[in-house]
């Protein structure tokens, strides 16, 4: 194939990629449906909604979400929520564990809450996105709007400002604070507490809505057993008893519900987003002293099997918007897929209890009739023997001609049957059309994964020559692409997918030590005991965050080791930065003196470590304890952590702009004179390239993302930085190196804690210098943090590829891109007929989509805007 | 660091070593075949045991699998010539003194006396130097490190004795040999086959253990073991006759 002709097909699989993931994405995550309008009573036809018996036991509802408020927190024998127990002891507060559906983070936590529907998983997306008018729920029917549209109906919210976007201009009153800054566990919830004793004194409101974030944030930053967790508990335990004994004393507070839920769990690191039990299960309380009349309270605290997070009754966390119409006397929001719980139903005797499951059903009904529109649902089909039907649509007809045939004839019918059968039918709606959330548009999963296959043809034609030089390169290269792909079926292969870049990596490296052992000149042998120190250091890396789903918490060395012997930690980041410096003081400012180029980089190098470590007190203080010595370091100590950021950054962009430009300017002009002379042969070892222009832009690039990185994970460039060294010595051929970094930035991204769940998304760094929100920033301070393992071997490869002078540069760059583009889109092509193939399955939720999430991420970000954007820049600054 | 990357001859290292045959005899002949059948039975008989408990059931096999790979040694190996004829290649290896273990010996029935001496002296080899670096390079390839000592240990231990054991004894302690060893470029036969395919099954071995079965044999380091045993017994047969004389390319 002629060189053109491979650039542009190259060219053509590239663009191909964004298409064909776009497109399978608007067919895998479609914009669901929604039933517009709103519930009333009155309204239906054969007595829907009809409001005949108007006995609500409740007029006015307090809504405490603590989030990440998983049940044994509330309900173990480890709890700070002693007040909370001894209600459940007594009657007045109704225990249940509120089962929550993946992906559990809060913003579709709380529309399913208010909702009672199950959300897509865009909303995913748009959580992050946190864009203001797609995700509203200003227009659908809600608990809110129903409490909202009654007379005199008013609402106030405090807490999270995912409230406040979802429901704009609901509030009459309200003050919401960000969930963003995970380092803050006291500041964000005083902001809310300081409104419970006012709002308790009011009476304009019958709704009222606060949000707690300080416990999930210790959750993110110290996990569920920090010894932050039981204070931050009972410090809750102390709001929910203001509000009760608010609601026992204060005449215009009687009648109220207070309910106390947590929008999701946590796992053992302390994280969300998964299906793991811990993160499913957030408790949920109903209070009040009117309970004490239908409950004699229950056993607490209690204690379940080790790793069970089932406390009472499991509910799903949809039922709470049903419960609450029938609680405070409103119609069931239409698109409502939760069930009563029918525990409270004993507020009421048996006609209001039928009634009351009679009118659930019905408004489930109607949106199981828009599932399946070939069904009569008429009563008409035999109400016998539903269990042996094989389809969920008949099987809910037949449920539902049980349910209207047992109150045949009207007023004569078998009452406690019929309510049997109503919520037989309601339960088995709800889980039906939970599994079947999504209507998938399989056309556009097929032009998607056509245009992806195309891609990924295409590319293995470029690829093709480039591989076809060594055969065992050739060999490993699609035993890697051929795995990956097969991986992608298997839903633990995704979850432990860490597992299969260490192993391979590990396997490449024997396998280089081989090879150099056996090709090398007799008096190179050395060179292949370098494979040695590289598989030491993948064998430390990968321990240095347990990732995945099976060991997630168990001990390593960035959240074990590291915390516990703090000033190890310290010596290494200190030496990390230190290296950084050394190194960029050689090279940074080529045309001043050389202590000038010091001065800088120290200068820049001590402003990096010391916002590191005044992020690190605000953000995980712990991991300063008993330590003094770094307050010499700290100049700026009155700016703010978001000043000291944007100097930082800006100390960065300087000193890169004034380092190569010069070096450009100075190459075009010998470039000018001295046309395409061989390049003279250069000693091994980078360090040592005087004119190198890519080494300090990669010095600088590494401070950033160490800037963008914990301080635990922060030694782990020292590591890389030993790995590269080492990688220069070993000759490795083109299509070797291009291995060795896809290998590497993928091990990388897992060693420093990433995973293909969504609660592994590390959102610490997503804001420095960063004030208010700003999304375009945000998502590439997020993009960073998250891929700084990834984006640190981008830019290592450029320098170690443009080192080898042997061969064509151009050619080197092309086949290296087209070897990587091969990885990436059959890649993409995997995880989507993954996705297709395994679309019914159970584990598309919690499993597959995360994954065609992060594939994207790969894909888009760190393939085509980082691997060849970037890495192209870089290469080309370095031989231009 | 001074090293000039002359690209245009390098002194590749030339493998010079030559398949090894099973000495001509009847009995080795057939016992050839016993005896793999031998070792997987014992395998096989184990597996239960060594799912409920690994360290015990690893300890206790040993010994017949010790016993059994010196008889096949024995029966069917022609031991190594016993010379340390490392031309100028001589490397620091740290077992240089030992290597006059075994007299030049009669191309087939040498005494039995001298093939059992040397087949003890390569069960001591591959105990004492092999099966502790096995272990180093288990736990680089990622065992765990600070628990399992025994597993690993043990584990590397079988597979020395299935891989490494047969190989002293065929090639003895000669450098020459073992550089090339290192540098696995030794032609296939029935003894390299069935180093290199314990060595690979022990890494295949690995691939299941993340699967949600949640099965007790997913436990280390019973996969680990099950890969070597298979994979010596698949690359004992296909480096005795497919693979013959083929060696690993890298290129
Ligand atoms: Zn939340
Ligand atoms: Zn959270």
């Amino acid at each position: 194939m002629s060189q053109r002709l491979s650039i542009l097909t190259l060219t053509i699989a590239n663009l191909l990629i964004p298409l064909a993931i776009l497109i399978f994405a608007t067919g895998f995550f479609p914009y669901k449906p929604f039933i517009a309008g709103r519930a009333s009573y009155g309204d239906g036809k054969d007595g829907k909604n009809d409001n005949k018996y108007g006995t609500a036991p409740f007029d006015k509802v307090v809504f405490m979400v603590v989030d990440a408020l998983r049940s044994d927190f509330v309900y173990s024998n480890h709890s700070g929520f002693t007040f909370t127990q001894s209600l459940i002891r007594s009657g007045a507060a109704m225990p249940f564990t509120a089962h929550a559906t993946s992906p559990t983070i809060t913003m579709p936590r709380v529309k399913a809450m208010t909702t009672g529907s199950i959300p897509s998983f865009l909303d995913v997306i748009l959580n992050f996105a946190e864009s203001d008018t797609t995700s509203s729920l200003a227009n659908q029917d809600t608990w809110l709007s129903q409490l909202k549209d009654k007379p005199e109906g008013k609402l106030v919210m405090y807490g999270d400002d995912t409230w406040l976007k979802l429901f704009p201009s609901v509030f009459a009153r309200a003050d919401g604070t960000s969930s963003f800054f995970v380092s803050d566990f006291t500041e964000v919830d005083n902001n809310v507490t300081r409104h419970v004793p006012l709002e308790m004194r009011q009476s304009d409101w019958n709704g009222m809505i606060i949000h707690y974030l300080g416990l999930d944030h210790i959750g993110h930053k110290a996990g569920p057993r920090s010894p932050h967790m039981i204070p931050k508990q009972a410090e809750m335990d102390d709001i929910v008893k203001q509000i009760y004994q608010a609601i026992e004393t204060e005449k215009h507070l009687q009648s109220t519900l207070l309910v106390v839920c947590g929008d999701h769990g946590m796992n053992e690191a302390g994280n969300h987003g998964g299906s793991a039990e811990g993160e499913t299960s957030p408790a949920l309380v109903f209070l009040s002293p009117k309970f004490r009349t239908i409950s004699g309270g229950s056993e607490s605290p209690l204690v379940v099997p080790e790793s069970s997070f089932e406390y009472y009754t499991t509910v799903e966390q949809s039922d709470i918007a049903p419960t609450l119409a029938g609680l405070l006397g409103f119609p069931i929001p239409l698109n409502n897929l939760g069930v009563f719980i029918p525990e409270l139903l004993a507020f009421w005797d048996d006609d209001v209890k039928l009634h009351l499951m009679q009118q659930n059903a019905r408004q489930i009904l109607d949106i199981v009739r828009g599932t399946f529109p070939g069904l009569p649902f008429d009563g008409t089909t035999d109400g016998n023997g539903c269990a042996s039907l094989n389809s969920d649509g008949e099987t809910l007809d037949c449920l539902w001609s049980w349910a209207t045939k047992s109150l045949d004839p009207p007023g004569y019918g078998d009452g406690a049957e019929a309510l049997r059968a109503y919520t037989e039918f309601s339960k088995r709606a709800q889980n039906v059309m939970s599994s079947t959330a999504s209507n998938y548009d399989v056309g556009r999963l097929h032009i998607g994964i056509v245009l992806a296959g195309l891609a990924t043809v295409a590319c293995h034609t470029t690829a093709s020559t480039a591989l076809s030089e060594s055969r065992s390169s050739g060999l490993w290269t699609s035993s890697v692409i051929i795995l990956y792909g097969a991986m992608m079926f298997a839903s633990s292969y995704v979850e432990e997918e860490q597992h299969f870049w260490y192993w391979a990596s590990s396997g490449w490296l024997a396998w280089l030590f081989l090879k150099q052992h056996s090709t090398l000149p007799m008096g190179g042998f050395w060179k292949a005991w370098l494979s040695v120190p590289l598989l030491a250091i993948l064998r430390v890396i990968r321990v240095w965050n347990q990732t995945g789903q099976k060991h997630a918490g168990e001990p390593d060395i960035a959240k074990t080791l590291l915390p516990a012997h703090n000033s190890i930690l310290w010596l290494l980041v200190l030496a990390t930065y230190l290296d950084v410096v050394q190194r960029l003081s050689r090279r940074a400012l080529p045309w001043t003196s050389r202590r000038v180029s010091f001065a800088a980089s120290l200068a820049l190098g001590l402003t990096a470590l010391s916002f590191k470590v005044d992020f690190t007190k605000a953000d995980a203080p712990e991991l300063l304890d008993g330590l003094h010595l770094f307050f010499f370091l700290r100049p700026m100590k009155e700016a703010s952590l978001i000043a000291q950021a944007r100097a930082l950054f800006i100390g960065i962009m300087a000193l890169l702009l004034l380092s190569i430009f010069p070096v450009i300017n100075k190459r075009a002009s010998q470039a000018g004179k001295v046309e395409d002379i061989a390049q003279p042969p250069v000693d091994a070892g980078m360090l040592t390239d005087e004119v190198s222009a890519l080494r300090p832009l990669h010095d600088l690039f590494t401070l950033f993302l160490m800037t963008q990185s914990r301080a635990t994970n922060i030694p782990l460039f020292l590591l890389f930085e030993i790995q590269c060294n080492i990688l220069d010595l070993v000759e490795l051929s083109g299509v070797e190196m291009t291995l060795t970094s896809h290998l590497f930035q993928y091990a990388s991204f897992f060693a420093f804690g990433g995973s293909n769940a969504i609660s592994s998304i590390d959102l610490s760094n997503a804001y420095n210098g960063v004030a208010g929100y700003n999304v375009v920033a945000v998502g590439i301070l997020t993009f960073c943090g998250n891929w700084a393992g990834p984006l640190w071997w981008t830019s290592a490869t450029a320098l170690l590829l443009s080192k080898r002078r042997n061969q064509g540069r151009r050619r080197r760059w092309f086949e290296h891109v087209s070897v990587l583009t091969a990885f990436v889109s059959s890649g993409v092509l995997s995880v989507m007929l993954a996705c297709m193939a395994l679309r019914t399955h159970l584990f598309i939720w919690t499993v597959f989509s995360p994954k065609y999430l992060y594939s994207m991420a790969w894909s888009m970000g760190q393939h085509l805007c980082i691997n060849i954007g970037l890495g192209s820049l870089l290469y080309w600054v370095e031989t231009s | 660091m001074a090293e000039t990357t002359t690209e245009a001859k390098p002194r590749k290292l030339l493998p010079i070593s030559q398949p090894i045959s099973v000495l001509p005899t009847d009995v080795a002949r057939i016992y050839t075949h016993i005896h793999p059948i031998l070792i997987l039975s014992l395998y096989y008989l184990c597996f239960p045991s060594l799912v409920a408990d690994p360290v015990t059931t690893l300890k206790q096999a040993l010994a017949p699998l010790a016993h059994l790979q010196i008889t096949y040694c024995v029966v069917c190996l022609p031991p190594s010539k016993g010379s340390s004829t490392s031309p100028s290649t001589s490397s620091a290896t740290p077992k240089k003194k030992k290597v006059t273990f075994a007299k030049p010996i009669a191309k087939p029935p040498a005494s039995l006396k001298s093939r059992i001496i040397p087949a003890v002296f390569s069960l001591f080899l591959s105990l004492s130097l092999s099966a502790p670096l096995l272990t180093v390079i288990l736990i680089l390839f990622g065992a765990p490190l600070t628990t399992h000592f025994w597993h690993n240990l043990l584990c590397a231990t079988h597979i020395s004795l299935l891989g490494v054991l047969p190989l002293f004894y065929v090639h003895g302690v000669d450098a020459r040999m073992w550089r090339e060893i290192s540098g696995a470029c030794l032609p296939f036969d029935e003894v390299w086959g069935g180093l290199v395919g314990s060595i690979l099954g022990a890494w295949l071995g690995a691939v299941p253990i993340p699967l949600d079965w949640d099965r007790e044999w997913q436990k280390w380091p019973v996969t680990i073991v099950t890969g070597a045993y298979i994979g010596w017994f698949v690359f004992r047969y296909a480096g005795g006759y497919l693979l013959r004389g083929k060696r690993i390319e890298f290129d």
